[in-house]
């Protein structure tokens, strides 16, 4: 029998107003005392109760079936693994607040990237009307019940020590990807923490090996899928979770993902246009210099460096200024020739073709533009020239901390016409409000890619979204544009293909994968032929993936 | 909840702590607070702790509460009420924090020479709560006669066709309990026991058979390991909290009831 238990605290007041004789509630007080607590009851195990206390919000289909089956069916510890841009964060919100009416959870730490802090302190606060409260202060922890935190905070001293201290009731970890290796301290941190009812937030739960969701599903569920030798044994060799029925059933009991396609929401439509710039005569002999460096003697310790360097040549020279200045601090005076040859030339430089085109394109837009590059060089300089031709801009970098990151943020939205993004400040932040991106120079990793599409091209973005990719004729660039992304249709796929091809093919390191055709083909013929080989190679495996969805079906 | 019934309750809640409807229209009111509703909703401890300490004159303040979303209110300056919104979920809060304890008598007609003896109930709302990784909560309305122990449910559905007064009527009397309020309390919960044993638990054999799963894999995560890491057995304590399965009962308001004898 379970174990009944009688709460004592209404019992003592009651005599002692016996007592007194007094004092009583009205009779009107008193039913509507109990009238609150008949609307504040939740008469079934079943069903959900928060659409009902969140009449503005209208979740979409798929976001309510999710937060159903993980409250019903997965006894609230569950991966939401939805695409990029199907609304994790509400799915995790309806389940959050679905448990607090029910009063089973009312301590919540949630860990989010920093720059994703104060977003989600907003929208649960908003949307939600959780009272979420960002840490800022250690006191924070013991004396808020729902606080949001980055994971780098959390797992330092002293944090470390008074959160394991706190008995929560819920765990939410977002972009949850980054905990597939268990050798990490973050990943000890979350085993060590007490997961009553937990969810693991990320839209590429198995990136590069399958072991990674073992380790991903072991902290949420240690067990689901057996011990670690076990693990290995029985599916080591498996390469991809489609391939292994048992395996796939298996994760399926504690992970959802959507699929854009399965969700019948009407998206609206990328426009990609490729824009070739042609190199003033200046920079076609710088490049042609660095490239020439292929052959020489005393550049050889640097080999590894030169696609990068040909690479940053087409972004900007202050780029490759700043590479070839950390080089000559590793040399002790003595400067091989070709150092003085190529300073020469970055000096004769007089104009960015690239940025000029940018300009030209920013001021034909005329309207919010956000414009991405690998590299911090040029976003300074991009910064620089843009002011010169009177458009403000301001910058976005993934070091930022929090709070400048959410006032750039508020400044492009409000202020100013453009927003200058490196690499790792693609990750982590919504900018549904501006629907133009430019790709000054692209990334080698495909994925990357996807992810700086993502930020403006997702749920709640109204217009088409138009992507401009910026490519050197007959450059590196040019390649990699025209042997590879036009080639897969990168950019005309929707958000996660990608995604499950490349774990299809199983592909580690992209980037160092291209990097090597590059630098070991010997001619421009061989270096076609690869290209050619990898693609066919993607277009393999999305024929596989397309075969299993009309298995599947 | 719908949206007129929240306004209805809000009028009835402001009006039974004696707060003046200052506008009251279908899309919103307008109340101003008493000062001690100012103190409960108002969160401004410190203004009133001013008040108080310089004998200023207190000015409680007025609340816009709106209910419908029309051309009028668009513009209006006030707090938008729903289901949901946690001003109302305070304003629940407080209404059962003030309505928790009551005594009244039942209103008889009684002449001066056959005066009327009314019969002491003790009447208890009830809140049951089945817990496990699920919820679901049932409410109980029990009273108590204190003279024979006879026990009757759906009490307070049945208070609500009498006439009730807070003071005793003219010519009525009141018989003494035989059982005391305090052993009346524990009568009830016993009542309230055999109530939920005869239950149906089928909830809390399944919950105990998923903890029982879950500890299965747990104990097999860890079986090569002699020596159990400290986030074994916290992943074990973690699987007891979110299963074991529970019960509460706790009151939600409850008194004394003065009635006439009747038949039934």
């Amino acid at each position: 029998m379970v174990n009944i238990e009688f709460d004592s605290s209404w019992k003592e007041p009651f005599l002692e107003r016996i007592e007194k004789d007094g004092p009583w509630a009205s009779w009107e007080m008193y039913q509507l005392a109990l009238e609150a607590a008949q609307h504040l009851a939740v008469p079934d195990f079943d069903g959900l109760q928060a659409p009902k206390h969140l009449p503005h919000l209208t979740p979409l289909p798929h976001q309510l079936e999710v937060a159903r089956q993980v409250v019903e069916q997965m006894n609230g510890k569950a991966i939401l693994a939805d695409e990029v841009g199907l609304g994790k964060t509400i799915e995790a919100g309806l389940i959050l607040k679905e448990y607090m009416i029910r009063g089973l959870v009312k301590k919540v730490l949630i860990l989010v990237p920093a720059s994703l802090v104060s977003q989600w302190v907003a929208e649960l606060n908003e949307k939600f009307f959780i009272p979420a409260v960002a840490q800022k202060k250690s006191y924070v922890w013991e004396q808020c019940d729902v606080v949001v935190s980055s994971i780098d905070t959390a797992k330092k001293s002293p944090h470390r020590e008074i959160i394991y201290e706190q008995q929560y009731d819920m765990v939410i970890i977002d972009e949850a990807h980054k905990l597939k290796n268990n050798k990490t301290k973050n990943y000890e941190f979350v085993q060590n923490l007490k997961k009553k009812f937990c969810l693991l937030l990320t839209a590429t739960p198995i990136q590069n090996r399958i072991e990674e969701i073992f380790h991903l599903v072991s902290l949420l569920k240690p067990g689901h899928l057996g011990n670690a030798s076990y693990f290995a044994e029985t599916y080591g060799k498996t390469r991809s979770l489609q391939t292994d029925e048992h395996l796939k059933a298996l994760v399926n009991k504690v992970m959802i993902r959507n699929r854009r396609i399965d969700t019948g929401i009407e998206w609206s439509k990328r426009h990609v246009e490729t824009v070739i710039i042609e190199f003033s005569k200046e920079e076609r002999e710088l490049y042609e210099a660095v490239q020439s460096l292929k052959a020489d003697e005393t550049f050889l310790k640097h080999q590894f460096s030169l696609i990068t360097m040909l690479r940053e040549v087409c972004s900007s020279r202050e780029a490759l200024y700043l590479t070839l200045k950390n080089m000559m601090g590793k040399y002790n005076g003595e400067m091989p020739p070709y150092m003085e040859e190529l300073i020469e030339k970055i000096n004769s430089v007089t104009v960015n073709s690239k940025a000029k085109k940018a300009l030209e394109l920013i001021q034909r837009i005329n309207d919010k533009v956000i414009i991405f590059t690998e590299y911090r060089a040029t976003q300074l300089y991009l910064q620089w020239f843009l002011q010169q031709n009177g458009i403000s801009s301001v910058p976005f970098r993934g070091g930022f901390k929090r709070g400048k990151k959410d006032w750039m943020k508020d400044l492009f939205k409000n202020r100013v016409q453009v927003l200058i993004a490196t690499e790792a400040g693609g990750e982590g932040i919504n900018l549904q409000f501006c629907h133009h991106v430019i790709n000054y120079d692209l990334p080698w990793n495909p994925m990357r890619l996807e992810q700086r599409i993502g930020r403006v091209h997702r749920l709640g973005q109204t217009n088409d979204v138009r992507i401009y990719n910026f490519a050197v004729k007959d450059t590196v660039e040019e390649h990699i544009l025209k042997l590879l992304y036009d080639k897969i249709r990168l950019f005309e796929r929707v958000v996660g293909e990608l995604d499950d091809i490349l774990a299809k093919l199983n592909m580690n390191n992209f980037d160092d994968y291209l990097q090597d055709i590059f630098f070991r083909s010997r001619n421009e013929r061989e270096m076609k032929i690869k290209m050619e080989n990898l693609t066919a190679m993607i277009d393999f495996a999305d024929q596989i993936a397309k075969g299993e969805q009309y298995a599947a079906r | 909840m719908q949206q007129d019934e929240i306004q209805q309750f809000l009028k009835r809640y402001f009006r039974a702590h004696e707060c003046d409807i200052v506008e009251d229209y279908d899309e919103y009111l307008t109340v101003q607070l008493s000062i001690e509703l100012d103190k409960e909703l108002m969160n401004r401890p410190f203004y009133w702790h001013y008040i108080e300490r310089t004998g200023g004159v207190p000015a409680p303040m007025k609340l816009t509460l709106i209910t419908k979303q029309t051309e009028k209110t668009r513009t209006l300056k006030g707090e938008r009420l729903h289901f949901g919104s946690p001003r109302l979920h305070q304003i629940f809060q407080s209404a059962q924090r003030r309505g928790g304890y009551i005594r009244l008598y039942e209103q008889a007609h009684a002449e001066p020479q056959a005066s009327i003896p009314l019969h002491p109930w003790l009447g208890l709302n009830v809140k049951i709560s089945y817990q496990c990784d699920r919820k679901k909560e049932q409410l109980l309305s029990l009273g108590l006669h204190l003279i024979s122990g006879g026990i009757v449910e759906q009490f307070h559905e049945k208070l609500q066709h009498l006439s009730l007064t807070p003071k005793i009527p003219d010519y009525c009397f009141t018989i003494s309990p035989i059982i005391k309020p305090i052993s009346g309390i524990g009568r009830l919960e016993k009542y309230i026991q055999q109530i939920i044993e005869r239950d149906d638990h089928t909830w809390a054999e399944e919950a105990i058979a998923r903890w029982r799963e879950d500890m299965a894999l747990l104990d097999h995560f860890y079986e090569e390991m002699d020596e159990k890491p400290e986030c074994y057995y916290i992943e074990k304590e973690a699987l007891e909290e979110q299963y074991k399965p529970k019960i509460t009962v706790s009151v939600i308001n409850g008194g004394l009831f003065y009635l006439q004898p009747r038949s039934s």
